[in-house]
């Protein structure tokens, strides 16, 4: 039974987030359609019993299911009409077709993933919560919810004084609540449709730019992070934050390139889920309308686009702060929590502010517990980072802009913890580094070595030489991902240039 | 050729990966043991009470058995309050091996309402859970003075997590 309606609600979100992808009118691969669906689907999941409690309407199976049931009824709407207008045969073409090759070197780097997702599913499902944070508050509200029928239970009437867990977004305890209700009794194993959809996601968002070789092994880098890898079967904020936030700056770096206001909104959308899960990603969100106001302004856009673009990119992000967070605080929780008595009443000395700014390099981006929390990606990125300066002595856009949100994360991380001083360096922005793995991964993968690289290997494995079997055709797939527009050639003064691989045709 | 040259390579950057420093350790200590955990918990037919206990540890237990303990005695409204961790500690040196749970984790546990000794509530503890290297006991506070006397008893142990 249980499985059957772990099946049913996948269906759910597949076609609630397909739904939300139409409204966008995005149009992506497959891979990214399927995995960003799934993870929609979740993120509009996570909202409906919380937005049940709003309206007072009794969390029960019936209500709960028949919400999602509803949304995705709701959402796959214009995709209905759409078909009606244009006819089943029309809608199966435009959909995304599965053009995924495998190749053999990439096997093994399947197997040792797939082992890590497969422990990771295992311990999701068959333990129970554990981080103290989830057990003080939003595993317990869900429990008592689920007998109780209302997030505002009698939870809220013991002795709280040694937690502020209950006052964290309703993200978690929607999700609970929603598996629990299915049948499982740690609920929980959403976080396994979340894992696998981002690690899909990611493998394919690295093979569009690197040699297969080289996504497997930087995604195998991303997914072997000692600390974040437990949060993939331990239920709390960060790691489904780190998602959301790298997703939105995802589409507004491909914005920056493109100009798509779909992309554009569409991020604005996903960082309004990031802030819905953790509220303190909205200052986040701010630190990035220097880079928009920058993009619309080469591109010159008047003024009154410029807010209204802006504004309609921060709503989503401004409701996913003000729900959760003012209104059902004030106005819906029996018990009051001041957020800016939390903030700090000495905000003249910079001291503290440069000592945590210091502290986050020294103990949590470098040294041995640094190791320990990440493995050696940041090491990694490092290197790359230094040998691109030097050797090339420029960055591409795409290695800019998430150079740009590595920059924007640390700043707005050390600030939010001189702000808020509860923010603790070793628990709250050690888990909230997280969102810096992604962000770090994709410079790597836009890192102009690792992409030269990439198409020595790829012309190398395309044409046929003493290494391929005599007279075999080369493949004329082989190489697709990181195909060679561009050869690099070492000069005589020892600078590495690029030529086009093909001789340029002579103007006329 | 080269494919099977480019699969050599493949599974010799994954070796080198996963015997490389830290993440030796770290693949040894947590995913492979994760692995032969789940050999064995495959076959394992544990209730979620027998997964909880393993999972939390002994404060788990302890608060189950205070469950237990409470439905025997037919309390509607038990309140119970808890020893302070650092007297277990700095004078009974079991802790964190054996420590109480905050009263919001125990609530999760049990269900049952609980107070620490600085709690604003802890004038309606009707219980006192004492836990020693012997073992646990559940005892009545029988009135407000002996309520008092109990809190001045741990006044210079201060509630730690």
């Amino acid at each position: 039974m249980p499985l059957i309606a772990f099946l049913l609600l996948l269906v759910c979100y597949l076609v609630t987030g397909y739904g939300i992808l139409f409204l966008f009118r995005l149009q992506l691969k497959g891979a990214y359609t399927v995995a960003l669906s799934f993870l929609l689907g979740l993120a509009v999941a996570s909202f409906l019993p919380f937005l049940l409690q709003l309206l007072f309407v009794g969390i029960t199976p019936f209500s709960v299911f028949g919400s999602l049931a509803l949304a995705a009824i709701a959402f796959s709407g214009p995709v209905l009409y759409h078909i009606r207008k244009q006819g089943f045969a029309a809608f199966r073409r435009s959909l995304p077709r599965p053009s995924f090759e495998v190749r053999p070197y990439e096997i093994p780097f399947f197997v040792i993933i797939g082992f890590f997702i497969f422990v990771s599913i295992w311990r999701g499902y068959y333990l129970p919560p554990t981080s103290r944070d989830a057990l003080s508050g939003p595993e317990a509200i869900a429990q008592v919810a689920v007998s109780e029928h209302t997030l505002i239970n009698s939870f809220f009437g013991i002795d709280l004084w040694t937690t502020n867990n209950q006052f964290k977004s309703p993200f978690l305890i929607s999700l609970q609540v929603i598996y629990k209700l299915a049948g499982f009794p740690f609920g929980q194993v959403w976080l396994s449709i979340v894992f696998v959809s981002i690690t899909v996601f990611i493998y394919h968002a690295l093979r569009e730019r690197l040699h297969p070789l080289f996504a497997g092994l930087l995604l195998l880098l991303f997914v072997m992070t000692p600390e974040m890898y437990a949060y993939t079967f331990m239920i709390l904020y960060d790691y489904s934050n780190m998602i959301f936030f790298f997703l939105s700056l995802y589409f507004l770096f491909a914005w920056t390139g493109t100009g798509a206001a779909n992309q554009f909104y569409f991020s604005g959308f996903l960082m309004g889920i990031a802030t819905y899960i953790r509220s303190e990603t909205l200052a986040l969100a701010l630190l990035f309308l220097p880079l928009i106001l920058l993009v619309q302004r080469r591109r010159k856009m008047p003024p009154k686009q410029v807010a209204v673009a802006i504004a309609l990119f921060l709503l989503p992000s401004l409701l996913g702060y003000y729900l959760p967070s003012q209104l059902y605080i004030k106005y819906y929780l029996p018990v009051h929590y001041d957020i800016g008595g939390l903030v700090n009443s000495d905000l003249t000395s910079l001291r503290p502010l440069f000592q945590r700014y210091g502290d986050i390099f020294t103990h949590l981006l470098t040294g041995e517990f640094a190791i320990h929390l990440w493995g050696y990606i940041f090491y990694v990125a490092a290197i790359l980072f230094v040998a691109e300066a030097i050797v090339l002595r420029r960055f591409n856009r795409e290695a800019r802009n998430w150079l740009y949100a590595v920059v924007v994360l640390y700043i707005g991380l050390g600030a939010l913890g001189w702000l808020l001083p509860m923010m603790n360096l070793n628990e709250t922005t050690k888990r909230a580094m997280f969102k810096m793995l992604p962000l770090v991964l994709f410079y790597l993968a836009n890192n102009e070595l690792l992409i030269r690289f990439s198409r020595a290997i790829s012309r190398w494995e395309s044409t046929p030489g003493k290494w391929g079997f005599a007279g075999a055709p080369a493949s004329p797939k082989a190489g697709k991902a990181a195909s060679a527009p561009t050869r690099s050639v070492l000069t005589k003064s020892g600078k590495t240039t690029t030529k086009p691989a093909t001789p340029p045709r002579k103007k006329k | 050729m080269k494919g099977l040259l480019l699969s050599v390579a493949a599974l010799g950057v994954i070796l080198l990966v996963l015997n490389f420093g830290y993440y030796q350790e770290w693949f040894r200590v947590k995913p492979l043991q994760y692995w032969s955990d789940f050999l064995k918990e495959k076959d394992d037919t544990a209730g979620e009470y027998a997964v909880k206990a393993q999972r939390y540890g002994i404060s788990y237990t302890i608060s189950m058995r205070v469950l237990d303990a409470i439905r025997k005695k037919n309390m509607t409204h038990a309140v119970i309050l808890f020893e302070p961790n650092s007297y277990y500690r700095d004078s009974l040196h079991i802790y964190p091996n054996v420590h109480a749970p905050e009263p919001a984790v125990f609530y999760y546990y049990t269900g049952l309402e609980g107070v620490w000794t600085n709690s604003p509530n802890v004038n309606k503890a009707n219980f006192l859970l004492r836990i020693s290297r012997k073992g646990a006991a559940l005892d009545t506070i029988r009135s407000p003075q002996h309520l008092q006397e109990i809190l001045v008893r741990y006044k210079k142990y201060p509630p730690i997590l």
